[in-house]
């Protein structure tokens, strides 16, 4: 792939990134909130494998997508409700 | 709402550095200081094809001993705080989905992780990943079950066996050369070998049995104090 098709990839997956971020500060629903804020974790690990960053590809999505994903959703839980 | 503008001005200033930043990491490709080092000496240096786990084992070994600490004071007090202040409620039955799942996944996700470990200087992938990636199968087998794990000695037992070979491999760079941490007190090998690299692949199992049970024994205590549901 070339250096500038990467480039723009980068930054379109840059910008979902970006847009996604700023839906979680206005989203009520906090289900989704956590959804999104695990799809920019995800993204992220994305834009690492782009930059050929495997190894901490592996760890953003192990540990940021996943791991921390899951421990906001069982706070959400032990909060018995949205907002 | 104060909150969430300060939430958007951070988001926007971070977007806009990134943005400013990306178009130049992909096109610069010359490397310079520790990085030329690194690149050039690295492989003959270590004898690891992975020179990111090069660097985080051999090069900077010590900020990994480090970061292992770090983790374990961590993972000590979440454990502290969950058994301290219990949130008090059951776990409750597996749906149809999760029970199967937790059945069917786990072996292929164990593979992954084993191999992400031993594996950790020849391809992607590391202690670290690895041990996560292991304790998430230890979650899946947890949340497949409405049981509360027992009281077992195995995970502090293993953590501790695993901190404290990441010690001894480093003073035996003491004992034998005169250096904590040195890597080749092993030998380097053959580059791209399983058995090469000197004491990094020893070290990379000391550190993914370390983080696969601490992980483990953090959700095991969220289980015990009615966290996970």
């Amino acid at each position: 792939m070339s250096p500038a098709l990467m480039a723009a990839m980068a930054m379109a997956m840059g910008g979902m990134m970006l847009i996604a971020a700023v839906v979680v500060l206005f989203i009520r629903e906090l289900l989704s909130a956590i959804i999104i804020t695990g799809f920019v974790s995800l993204s992220a690990s994305a834009l690492f494998l782009m930059m050929d960053a495997t190894d901490v590809a592996i760890t953003e999505a192990s540990i940021g997508a996943v791991l921390a994903t899951l421990i906001f959703l069982w706070g959400r839980g032990k909060m018995g409700g949205d907002e | 709402m104060i909150r969430t503008l300060t939430g958007l001005a951070v988001i926007l200033l971070l977007g806009a550095v990134t943005a400013a930043i990306v178009p130049y990491m992909g096109l610069s490709q010359e490397l310079t200081g520790a990085g030329r080092e690194y690149a050039d000496q690295g492989m003959t240096a270590t004898g690891s094809s992975n020179l990111v786990t090069a660097v985080i084992v051999a090069y900077r070994g010590l900020d990994t001993l480090g970061e292992v600490v770090v983790l374990f004071c961590a993972s000590t007090a979440v454990v502290l705080i969950l058994t301290l202040f219990p949130l008090g409620s059951r776990p409750s039955e597996p749906s149809i989905i999760v029970a199967h799942t937790s059945s069917a996944l786990p072996a292929p996700i164990m593979l992954l992780a084993v191999y992400f470990i031993a594996h950790s200087h020849l391809s992607p992938g590391g202690g670290f990943p690895g041990g996560t990636v292991m304790a998430s199968v230890f979650l899946l087998v947890m949340l497949g079950s409405s049981s509360v794990p027992g009281r077992s000695g195995a995970l502090p037992a293993v953590e501790a066996l695993a901190g404290i070979s990441f010690g001894l491999l480093g003073f035996w760079g003491v004992m034998t050369l005169g250096q904590f941490l040195n890597n080749t007190v092993l030998g380097r090998g053959i580059p791209g070998e399983l058995l090469s690299a000197g004491i990094i692949p020893l070290i990379s199992l000391a550190i993914g049995a370390k983080v696969a049970s601490e992980f483990s024994g953090v959700f095991a205590a969220f289980r015990k104090s009615g966290g996970v549901e």
